[in-house]
């Protein structure tokens, strides 16, 4: 008999079950037993994710935790290879022993989500949440060598390889980062992993308005001190409590942050040259590694945004923009809704906190987004938010036929997380 | 040619003249290239071992004809193979019979610089090179450099996924595009990604990077921009033992040191570069490994003494440090000369490009001399040690009957060696022809079958490049249908929560 059918009550969509696969084999059967019965599926690994998005009409989960074995470590060639539902926290402790890093550094939605777990190594791909260091090594997307996932045909396929340099077929790799679980089941992905720096050191300048501190990292980013990262985090009101940045910024103080990292000389060296670079924008103080480290993971990880603190009501949008249209951007959305904000990636990120509205000030975030050639998730929300808000920014028409077509090519019947990506398909 | 095209349509050869004069009424002039003599130029790419010309050449100037080419392709049921600067080293712009040879050629224009936002906006037809030249005055940089820099196209880079020395710190073209505009076989245009550091939705043009012209034609791209590095300097070091030379890579990237570029060259091609432009390399070494550093002065000084100190460890036999530009350049001279320099001691020679785990390289090598001694022909090989990048130079002459074919089986040797070992066909040439009948070596049916549905997704009746990548066509119909799992499925116990 099919136990499918004895383990998920497909008929009226009202029992939820949790399918808690041990390989890739049961991921295919799973899948194809869903295609039989024309039943979509909810893909988790942790769910420490599962609120981005929208709520999705499924009544059965595929849980992928138990696939949580490290397949292969191998240091020396900068490749790791894991089971998708590997725990994150235990892999970045594991390469971590080796001195090694994911250079994207992914955030941790945990705190800004208000889950306990910090997720699994598919949710990581999945999403393709990158920190600080994407404006010099790359996203998820540049990190993810290869594949193993079973489509929506309900078949295992492989892309990728595990080595840095392919080019062997379509990259596949590219199109299952920041997929969102729509494309495919990942099943085991290799990974490269980078060797930690030696040495970090932040300059700071503080009281800076959002136009010149983007005036300040734009200068930064476009000097020959390969700056690792360039933050800023506007004068708040909102921020004057416990915000998550610890003693480096006075309470709601306006802080526009450097980072520099590598050998020791050379990261010192290139603070001081860049201490020089920007004394226009005022005189720069320097924090060291262990402090730097504990800045850049605040900001990674959106804490002055943290649920758990005086923000945790109001939605919070990710905005990606060209860097140098950041702060206009910022600006004028901060001015319209009253909202907080933090800028990474030298602009080209917004994290905005906007006070709480059914709408979540979705045309006003939109319009202004629109209007400099970027776009903007809605990273948390209620869920009657999302119900009413386009979670993923609206595409134009072409480009969401072919990514529609694009979608149905890995997945025809629509079994993967229906429905999480948009609206109209729910 | 070992390799077959797909049958050519004797319908639309019939029509060509019709087809010829309605191209012309797109693009008008000089666009349209339809006499044997002329279109000569572009039977064949940089795989010059396969040759055919087309039916017709088109050389459109705007967006608007490449649509409208398209288009009318499209609707007329007519192939069409794009074409950059004809660099390709695997025959990924190898003309069809019956099919319209699409040149990006006079897109040369480089829209916008902006030094803001780093990124350059440039039409395909510009040259890699040009990209940086024309943003050097502000010491800034485009960063992947193939070998054929100073002519190959970056319209052809994005189709290749192209790689290059310094890829190993700076990424492959596919970590260096930011956005695109494309036109698909329907006549579609679409913009994808832009000045942003990520697009919205599924990653488009991650796909559209190293398709090999097979999903849309490329009309303008947005590349990232990197200040140059202060200061470069390299070592050149000798080994007795490849194993050993292989070792000192491991334990560099092991120490957690990232080198701008890092080099191998076997002994046949260290005697031919030497011979050929006298760089002053050793010759008594087994290998030669050229190491590169770059950064701030400071740090460079500091990671040539630590690369220094490992290869000595490693028992090295020679070691020199450049302590000019010009010093520097001679190192790598012997190095960007390889592939001239073997083709002065060898009539022709096939250029393979499999990549191997760093680890594998001396059962690479060891397998390389088997197989040479097999085949009873000689190989060099340089290598992109630092990211495994394999390149076993064959030495053959074309006009010894047997010795192409001998040198064909060879390669492909290699590259199964390649994947046999965890590697993977091709590392930075793309799959074109030269390696398309060996993709049933490295992927499943099922894995390709995924891999051409998506082929379908963008061009449904495949007309976009068809006879590259894939060994079989496939109907997109066949590919879409979905299994019939007939009811009752035997299902695992599975844990329940």
């Amino acid at each position: 008999m099919n136990e499918l059918l004895s383990l998920v009550n497909f008929d009226t969509g009202s029992v939820v079950d949790t399918l808690k696969v041990r390989d890739a084999k049961d991921v295919e059967e799973v899948v194809r037993a869903a295609i039989a019965n024309e039943q979509p599926l909810e893909i988790i690994g942790h769910g420490s994710k599962r609120s981005i998005g929208h709520a999705m009409a499924t009544n059965a989960v595929l849980d992928v935790s138990a696939l949580n074995a490290v397949t292969a470590y191998e240091p020396n060639e900068l490749i790791i290879t894991l089971q998708a539902g590997a725990p994150l926290a235990d892999v970045l402790a594991l390469i971590d022993a080796k001195n090694q890093q994911f250079a994207f550094e992914p955030v941790n939605t945990a705190p800004l989500l208000g889950t306990p777990a910090l997720g699994t190594i598919g949710g990581m791909i999945a999403a393709g949440l990158a920190g600080p260091r994407r404006i010099r090594a790359g996203g998820a997307r540049d990190h993810l060598l290869g594949a193993h996932a079973v489509s929506g045909f309900g078949d295992s396929f492989k892309t990728g390889g595990k080595v840095v340099k392919n080019v062997t077929g379509y990259d596949l790799c590219k199109l299952l980062a920041g997929s969102w679980g729509t494309l495919s089941v990942m099943t085991e992905v290799t990974l490269k992993v980078m060797p930690k720096p030696e040495a970090e050191r932040t300059l700071l300048l503080r009281g800076l308005e959002d136009a010149a501190a983007n005036k300040a990292m734009t200068a930064a980013l476009g000097s020959p001190f390969d700056v690792s990262a360039a933050a800023h985090l506007p004068k708040s009101a909102f921020r004057a409590k416990a915000d998550g940045l610890g003693d480096v910024v006075g309470q709601g103080e306006a802080l526009t942050a450097l980072r520099l990292e590598g050998i020791t000389a050379s990261a010192a060296h290139r603070a001081g040259s860049l201490r020089e670079l920007l004394a226009p924008f005022g005189t720069a103080t320097l924090i060291e590694d262990m402090a730097s480290a504990a800045l850049w993971a605040a900001i990674r990880d959106v804490l002055p945004f943290a649920a758990s603190g005086g923000l945790g009501a109001w939605p919070v949008w990710r905005i990606v923009c060209p860097p140098a249209s950041g702060a206009a951007l910022g600006t004028q959305l901060a001015r319209e809704t009253g909202g907080d904000l933090i800028y990474d990636w030298g602009g080209g990120l917004i994290w905005a906190a906007l006070p709480p509205k059914p709408d979540a000030h979705a045309p006003a975030v939109r319009e202004r987004t629109n209007a400099v050639g970027g776009h903007a998730t809605l990273i948390r929300a209620a869920e009657e938010v999302r119900r009413d808000v386009d979670v993923f920014h609206p595409q134009a028409p072409g480009i969401a036929a072919l990514s529609e077509r694009v979608r149905a090519s890995f997945d025809p019947k629509t079994i993967l997380n229906r429905g999480r990506l948009t609206r109209s398909a729910c | 040619m070992a390799i077959m095209m797909p049958a050519s349509d004797q319908a639309v050869l019939a029509r060509r003249s019709e087809i010829v004069a309605a191209l012309r009424a797109i693009v008008p002039g000089e666009g349209v290239i339809d006499s044997l003599a002329e279109m000569r130029a572009y039977e064949s790419d940089g795989l010059t071992a396969y040759r055919q010309p087309p039916m017709v050449v088109v050389l459109p100037d705007t967006t608007e004809q490449v649509s409208l080419v398209l288009k009318y392709c499209a609707a007329q049921g007519i192939k069409v193979v794009p074409r950059g600067s004809g660099t390709s080293l695997s025959g990924g712009a190898l003309p069809l019979e019956d099919g319209v040879l699409l040149g990006l050629g006079k897109f040369k224009r480089i829209r916008e610089i902006d030094f803001d936002n780093r990124v350059v906006v440039t039409e395909p037809g510009v040259t890699n090179l040009a990209i940086s030249q024309a943003v050097a005055h502000a010491g800034f940089y485009y960063a992947p450099d193939p070998s054929s820099q100073i002519a190959c196209s970056i319209g052809g880079n994005v189709a290749e996924n192209s790689g290059g020395v310094h890829c190993l710190k700076y990424g492959m073209t596919t970590n260096n595009v930011l956005g695109c505009e494309i036109v698909l076989m329907s006549g579609e245009i679409l913009r994808i990604g832009g000045k942003g550091c990520e697009n919205a939705g599924y990653d488009l043009m991650g796909v559209i990077t190293g398709s090999e012209g097979l999903l849309g034609v490329i009309t303008e791209i947005t590349v990232r921009i990197l200040q140059k590095p202060e200061t470069a300097r390299a070592l050149m070091v000798g080994f007795a033992e490849v194993e050993a030379a292989g070792e000192c890579v491991a334990r560099i990237i092991g120490a957690g040191i990232i080198p701008g570029g890092m080099e191998m060259m076997d002994k046949p091609a260290i005697h031919a570069a030497e011979a050929f432009v006298h760089a002053g390399y050793p010759l008594d070494v087994e290998a030669l490994l050229i190491i590169e550093l770059d950064g701030p002065k400071i740090e460079v000084d500091e990671l040539i003494t630590r690369v220094d100190a490992i290869a000595n460890a490693c028992g090295s036999t020679t070691c020199q440090i450049s302590t000019s530009e010009a010093e520097r350049n001679l190192f790598w001279a012997g190095r960007k000369a390889a592939f001239p320099a073997v083709g002065r001691i060898s009539p022709d020679y096939l250029c393979m490009d499999g990549t191997i785990p760093r680890g594998a390289l001396p059962k690479a090598l060891a397998r390389i001399r088997e197989l040479s001694e097999k085949y009873q022909l000689g190989c060099a090989n340089v290598f992109h040690a630092g990211d495994g990048n394999l390149h076993p130079l064959i030495l053959y002459d074309a006009n010894k009957p047997g010795e192409i074919e001998r040198a064909e089986a060879f390669g492909a040797d290699i590259l199964r060696a390649c994947v046999e070992f965890g590697g993977v066909l091709t590392g930075e040439h793309g799959v074109g022809i030269e390696k398309r009948d060996l993709m049933g070596d490295m992927f499943s049916e099922i894995d390709l079958n995924q891999q051409q549905r998506l082929k379908c997704a963008f061009d449904a009746q495949g007309l976009l490049n068809p006879g590259k990548v894939f060994p079989t066509l496939h109907r997109c119909a066949e590919l879409g249908r979905m299994h019939v799992h007939a009811g009752k499925l035997a299902f695992p116990d599975l844990p329940r929560f």
